[in-house]
């Protein structure tokens, strides 16, 4: 068993001891490949606004084919009976037994997506906000002049962290054991 | 094996460079790259996301290279651009979403690298697989101190924080380490995991 001295120590050496360019990266050719903006940029705009165009011209015609074709295949009506077809052509209205919380329900995809997510995030925030709980406990135990409720909350504060970090842990090793 | 702070060019190819002469910034480029590219890999693991910072950070170079004013070597240089790119992306908000939803890859280690020219001996292979096992900010903070010889002082002035918090990542990322090296005989805390 080494002293946390010699550990360090060990440590040190061995990570000084990595080589320091083993990694190479890509090529000179391929840097100034990447330097280089995008060529279809350019080319990506025009065929953009070629797009663009070409669907307002479709649309400008469908309208027109509609305007002028509709009346043919719909022979004008009497207003009573106009008000009549726009209604029909509505959508059907929800039963009035409906509740919104129902509609909300009845949208939702029938298996509920399950969406792994990593804990490596939570670990690293929260041990950050450990640190920065320590960083105030200690400058608050130097001062010396801090009120004891202040550092009593402080030190509240990083048991609740602690907790939850232990949790996360907690349930990193359920989520390990169950594969 | 030539350390990045170490690594100069003549002044005659960097005057070049600065002209904008592309065969001198290539010159440049394969002095420095494989070193830069090495710290950067250790300060994030990912490929991908280390190829990212780098090209920033030759980008820079080169963007740069007229107000280099020869207080130190290139290399040192080069090496404030390269940690100043790398501590930007781990504080990123994109990155700590990615985080999140992806994790990261442990296995990428340079070590598996196709492009490395040698195999590496199976004790460097272990110390870098240690090294990724610690959290980003642990390991930049443990690379920063003990390799880059950076003081407690100036880490927290680039992570922003207090030099309190650099001292306590140390500290996790030695306790860490001693439990990877040294398995049977030192179990961390639950509250230093």
């Amino acid at each position: 068993m080494h002293t946390d001295l010699e550990h360090e120590q060990s440590v040190a050496r061995r990570l000084r001891a990595l080589p320091h360019d083993n990694a190479h990266p890509y090529g000179w050719e391929e840097f100034r490949r990447r330097c280089e903006p995008r060529p279809t940029l350019t080319g990506r705009l025009a065929s953009g606004r070629a797009l663009a165009a070409t669907v307002v011209v479709a649309v400008a015609a469908c309208a027109l084919a509609i305007r002028v074709g509709g009346p043919a295949h719909h022979p004008r009506a009497a207003p009573g009976q106009m008000q009549y077809g726009v209604a029909r052509h509505e959508p059907a209205p929800p039963p009035a037994d409906e509740t919104p919380a129902e509609r909300y329900l009845a949208s939702l995809p029938r298996e509920p997506a399950v969406v792994h997510v990593g804990t490596r995030a939570a670990v690293e925030t929260l041990e950050d906000d450990i640190a920065q709980v320590d960083d105030l406990v200690s400058a608050a135990s130097a001062a010396g002049s801090a009120p004891p409720a202040s550092l009593q909350a402080l030190l509240d504060e990083r048991t609740q962290l602690v907790s939850s970090l232990v949790q996360v842990r907690y349930a990193e090793s359920l989520a390990y054991a169950s594969r | 094996m030539a350390r990045l702070v170490d690594i100069t060019v003549p002044d005659a190819v960097r005057v070049r460079a600065c002209a904008g002469d592309a065969g001198a910034r290539q010159v440049i480029y394969a002095a420095v790259a494989p070193a830069t590219f090495t710290l950067i890999r250790r300060m994030i693991s990912q490929r991908s996301a280390a190829e990212d910072v780098f090209q920033d950070t030759m980008m820079i170079l080169f963007e740069r290279l007229t107000e280099f004013r020869h207080e130190a070597p290139l290399g040192a240089w080069l090496r404030q651009i390269a940690i100043s790119r790398c501590l930007m992306h781990l504080r990123s908000p994109w990155r700590r979403v990615r985080l999140a939803l992806e994790g990261e890859a442990l296995d990428e280690l340079p070590a598996g690298n196709a492009s490395v020219t040698a195999p590496l001996p199976p004790e460097i292979i272990d110390v870098e697989r240690a090294l990724a096992s610690l959290a980003p900010t642990a390991r930049a903070v443990l690379w920063m101190y003990e390799v880059e010889g950076y003081s407690h002082a100036e880490i927290a002035q680039a992570f922003g924080r207090s030099i309190s918090f650099s001292k306590s990542q140390l500290a996790r990322a030695h306790l860490k380490l001693r439990a990877w090296f040294e398995p049977q005989g030192h179990r961390p805390t639950c509250t230093l995991i």
